[in-house]
């Protein structure tokens, strides 16, 4: 039977993935970001995980608006990596897991949750930036992408994210091979790319959230996307996505691991949680 | 829902029908000969996309905030900006009605 032996809750952004292509892990505005990545890879070095389940959004890279999904699943035996305008970054394409991928798809839709189903998911920053920092680049941990439109409104509830944790549990529980799954969610924390607050930065809820996705993640699940929005941005409503992993978890939780920092216009916000 | 919230535009539905053929011009600077093409000659490169001579204007012009208000992504705009050699601080910056310099000091950068 597979488990889900934890989580990670972490931020995403373009930047990171460019701070670490140019080698910049040891300047002095990076340190605080790249050094608070170290225990929580050590941390997957000792949980020998099989797999990583990653509940995060793609920015218009793999999907455009003719057809935009409120979420999808990638079912391939290999994702691509997307160029997402830059060109492509220095490594390979990231495995995936066929077998998982297919029986959480009809469990999903057992659960009433009814992902579009792709076999070419081609990943962009929304995996592709913390990866990295939390596993070698030739990528010996094959991963399963669950895409969540966090874009073009109207976007799943807080709640909705949640119970999709705990349909993420239920599939996990009924998969029939040992595996140790890692479950991710990424997105946020607070930012604003545009308009008359660009740049805002919200550390007071950021922190907050950190708090209370530990110990009240159903509150945080009654939260309206607008609250989201008005505390963390628009941009940040991101953050929503981290309610599906904590949901994957179950109630008691051990926090392994946290960090926080804000160099520059988005917070950047990692949890390691421990079933 | 507010159609504003934080100080920007929320991005719905019908921002996106009326935002689609500039957005989707800009979904396809995604391929690297794609953002040649755009490089050698914008105009040209979003009249074969459909694009109108409103929404020529608005990338020629580099007005992002306009943009923004007629119906752009922010992510879509990242796409026009890495094909045309702008940053995200400069774009936001924009929307937000202040050049780069304005914007890091007032965030005392």
């Amino acid at each position: 039977m597979a488990t889900a032996i934890g989580g990670i809750g972490t931020s995403h952004a373009p930047t990171i993935g460019v701070a670490w292509d140019k080698g910049q892990q040891k300047e002095p505005m990076w340190v605080p970001l790249f050094e608070g990545y170290v225990p929580a890879r050590r941390w997957l070095e000792d949980m020998k995980p099989d797999l990583f389940l990653i509940v995060y959004n793609d920015h218009v890279n793999r999907f455009f608006f003719d057809a935009y999904p409120t979420f999808a699943l990638g079912v391939g035996a290999v994702h691509a990596q997307a160029d997402e305008g830059w060109g492509k970054r220095p490594f390979g394409d990231i495995p995936g897991d066929p077998d998982f991928a297919w029986h959480l798809a009809r469990s999903l839709v057992e659960d009433e949750f009814d992902p579009t189903i792709c076999q070419e998911m081609s990943l962009d920053h929304g995996v592709l930036s913390f990866l990295p920092l939390l596993t070698d680049t030739d990528w010996k941990i094959p991963v399963v992408p669950l895409a969540v439109n966090v874009i073009q409104h109207p976007i799943p509830t807080a709640r909705r994210l949640y119970r999709l944790g705990a349909a993420l549990r239920h599939a996990i529980e009924t998969y029939p091979k040992d595996k140790r799954i890692v479950v991710f969610g990424t997105g946020g924390l607070t930012h604003q790319l545009h308009g008359q607050n660009y740049g805002k930065h919200n550390e007071a809820w950021d922190q907050e959230f950190l708090d209370r996705l530990e110990t009240d993640p159903a509150g945080l699940s009654e939260l309206s996307i607008q609250d989201y929005m008005e505390r963390g941005g628009t941009e940040g409503v991101e953050m929503i996505m981290w309610l599906a992993m904590r949901g994957a978890l179950g109630g008691k939780v051990k926090r392994v691991h946290r960090n926080y920092t804000a160099p520059l216009t988005t917070g950047y916000g990692l949890l390691v949680l421990e079933t | 829902m507010d159609q504003i919230v934080s100080g920007a535009y929320v991005f719905t539905g019908e921002r996106s029908a009326k935002g689609f053929l500039l957005n989707k011009m800009a979904n396809t600077l995604s391929v690297p000969e794609n953002r040649a093409r755009f490089g050698a000659d914008e105009a040209g490169y979003m009249r074969a996309m459909g694009c109108s001579a409103a929404e020529i204007d608005l990338v020629c012009r580099r007005d992002w905030r306009g943009m923004m208000e007629y119906g752009a992504s922010i992510y879509l705009l990242l796409k026009i900006g890495a094909a045309a050699g702008v940053a995200l601080p400069e774009i936001g910056a924009h929307t937000a009605g202040m050049t780069l310099a304005e914007f890091h000091a007032k965030k005392g950068h």
